[in-house]
């Protein structure tokens, strides 16, 4: 019943972001055949038809370009409704005398937007990938595209289930969902800000933390580039502060007194 | 007499250097109607805490219905168990009322539909409207209905009438008599209507400044408390083990005494005094005797402490 609650308290902020990134990844996927003569807009399929490969590609590559981050951004929107953003406004109360182990609650929670941030990477991009092979007709012209497409949801997920972590862990810390994301974001930007005093002025140019998924996926489809191996470490490290990450917010709400 | 619902053994919690509930000892029998009152800020809420496993006891223990709120699988038991009204009756806002039923069904095993149809009809709750949109009564009517279709073995009731009106409160009174006090059910209950506390407790304790002052049957209080006003020059303080509090009141002074009253006011008349009334002590009464410090009538009474604890238990 407490998943029930936790997508009742999600779902509007779900639906937006899923709206949101359907919306502009479609609007992606239509565009090189959209058109506009006399007043009106029409759909010219012909580009798609011509030039497959590089269609896709290009279609692929904007996509990306706008929706790399929507892992991060369903991971903080959804994140600040865990259950210590209920202690604010009082509702901890009702909750925490309820028979469930405060464990229980955090891992539902941490369930149901896992569930939610899969369906806000993955609809968008199975719908464009779809989209595009039938646009093009020629699934194995463009299948390098559709391939990346399909796995492209995925890695914006892993990458994106740290920031959820963060941000349960941050709204524990400040008892309120406002106060989860403000702190979720000032952590984001003091490590970038870090990050770039470290790589500008010494000329260091450390692996990234656990964001080295999206990079490789986002570099390897860019024009000219050449190839970069695929950063396991980077993947180990995210998986690993997906797990520590709630785990601090689970021992935090554990000991914390209302 | 069964088990103890509730007992508590030196519970003691402070935050800080403020020291919020001092060596707490209770018993509340299985079936008593525990009226717990007390000022504001007096520990009340945080021993309802400690019960519930919201606030860690710095020291002492506790057991509700034997088990130890302090281990979770112990307070897992619990909490299925007992019903609690909060104080700050906050519920999910963008809930109504028959979604928060539904929730709150899922929880307990002995959740009872019909007791919640029931309580709904008598309290007269909207059950289609948005919780945070219910006036302030109907929200703590929701959060009334949701402790007593839980069907529990004990209430824990913080204040539960705060902000309704008198025949809401009535109808909620009536409500706990009918349905959980005359089926032998446990009550622990903080409030600062003295006259509901009267109407449905049968015991009664005070609170002060984290110490018990005063535990009793509410009957013994009637029975055993007199207020003896006195006049004269140089009246003592305290003199009889059964004095339970003296204020100064100009040229009187007020002595609460629990028995032998009349035996106290012939060892003041052999002291010179002026015994002008020695009478029957209602609740509200011995409540402002105990917990006021000072009479803000007498300036030269500040500091005047109100008597240690006095229990019969």
């Amino acid at each position: 019943m407490y998943a029930w609650k936790c997508w009742r308290e999600s779902r509007a902020r779900f639906i937006f972001l899923l709206i949101m990134f359907t919306v502009t990844a479609l609007l992606f996927t239509l565009g090189p055949g959209l058109g506009e003569r006399n007043g009106w807009w029409y759909f010219d399929r012909s580009e798609y038809l011509s030039n497959p490969w590089s269609t896709g590609h290009m279609v692929f590559s904007m996509i990306l370009g706008v929706l790399w981050c929507s892992g991060f951004l369903s991971a903080v929107f959804l994140g600040a409704t865990a259950s210590g953003s209920e202690i604010e406004p009082g509702t901890i109360e009702y909750l925490w005398t309820r028979p469930r182990t405060r464990t229980s609650v955090t891992w539902t929670h941490w369930g149901v937007c896992v569930a939610e941030m899969v369906i806000v990477a993955v609809v968008p991009l199975y719908l464009a990938a779809a989209l595009l092979g039938t646009l093009t007709r020629h699934w194995n012209s463009s299948g390098q595209v559709i391939s990346e497409l399909l796995i492209a949801p995925w890695v914006m997920l892993i990458v994106g289930l740290p920031l959820l972590g963060l941000t349960t862990l941050m709204t524990a810390l400040r008892r309120s969902a406002s106060g989860g994301l403000i702190y979720t974001s000032g952590v984001v930007i003091v490590y970038a800000l870090l990050r770039q005093i470290i790589i500008v002025p010494l000329h260091l140019n450390p692996p990234t933390l656990f964001t080295g998924p999206l990079v490789w996926l986002v570099n390897n489809n860019q024009f000219g580039a050449s190839p970069i191996a695929f950063p396991w470490g980077a993947l180990w490290r995210a998986v690993f502060l997906a797990a520590a990450l709630p785990l601090a917010a689970q021992y935090l709400l554990k000991r914390a007194e209302v | 007499m069964s088990e103890a619902a509730i007992l508590t053994e030196g519970l003691s919690k402070s935050f800080g250097a403020q020291a919020a509930v001092s060596a707490l000892s209770l018993k509340i029998q299985t079936g008593a109607v525990y009226g717990f009152l007390g000022r504001n800020g007096a520990g009340k809420t945080t021993t309802m805490r400690m019960l519930l496993g919201l606030v860690r006891p710095t020291r002492g223990s506790a057991r509700v219905l034997g088990l130890d709120p302090a281990k979770e699988p112990e307070l897992l038991r619990i909490l299925e168990r007992v019903g609690f009204v909060p104080q700050r009756k906050q519920l999910y806002g963008w809930a109504t009322p028959a979604e928060l039923v539904r929730m709150n069904k899922a929880y307990f095993p002995s959740w009872s539909d019909d007791a919640a149809a029931g309580v709904a009809k008598r309290l007269e709750i909207p059950m289609k409207m948005p919780f945070k949109k219910l006036s302030i009564g109907n929200q703590s009517k929701v959060a009334l209905l949701l402790a007593l279709a839980q069907g529990a073995d004990i209430l824990i009731l913080d204040e539960p009438t705060a902000g309704l009106d008198p025949v809401m409160v009535d109808e909620i009174l009536r409500t706990l008599i009918e349905d959980h006090i005359s089926q032998g059910r446990t009550i622990f209950v903080s409030s600062h209507h003295l006259g509901e506390v009267e109407q449905i407790c049968d015991w009664v304790g005070v609170l002060e400044e984290g110490r018990l002052l005063l535990e009793s049957r509410l009957e013994e209080i009637r029975q055993e408390f007199r207020l003896v006003i006195a006049s004269g020059e140089g009246l003592p303080v305290a003199t009889s083990p059964n004095l339970v509090s003296a204020t100064t009141d100009g040229r009187f002074r007020r002595y609460v005494v629990t028995r032998e009253a009349e035996r106290f006011a012939a060892e003041l008349r052999g002291q010179g005094a002026t015994i002008l009334e020695v009478s029957p002590l209602g609740l509200r009464e011995l409540f402002l005797h105990l917990v006021r410090k000072e009479d803000p009538c007498t300036p030269g009474n500040a500091g005047a402490k109100a008597a240690p604890v006095s229990s019969f238990s």
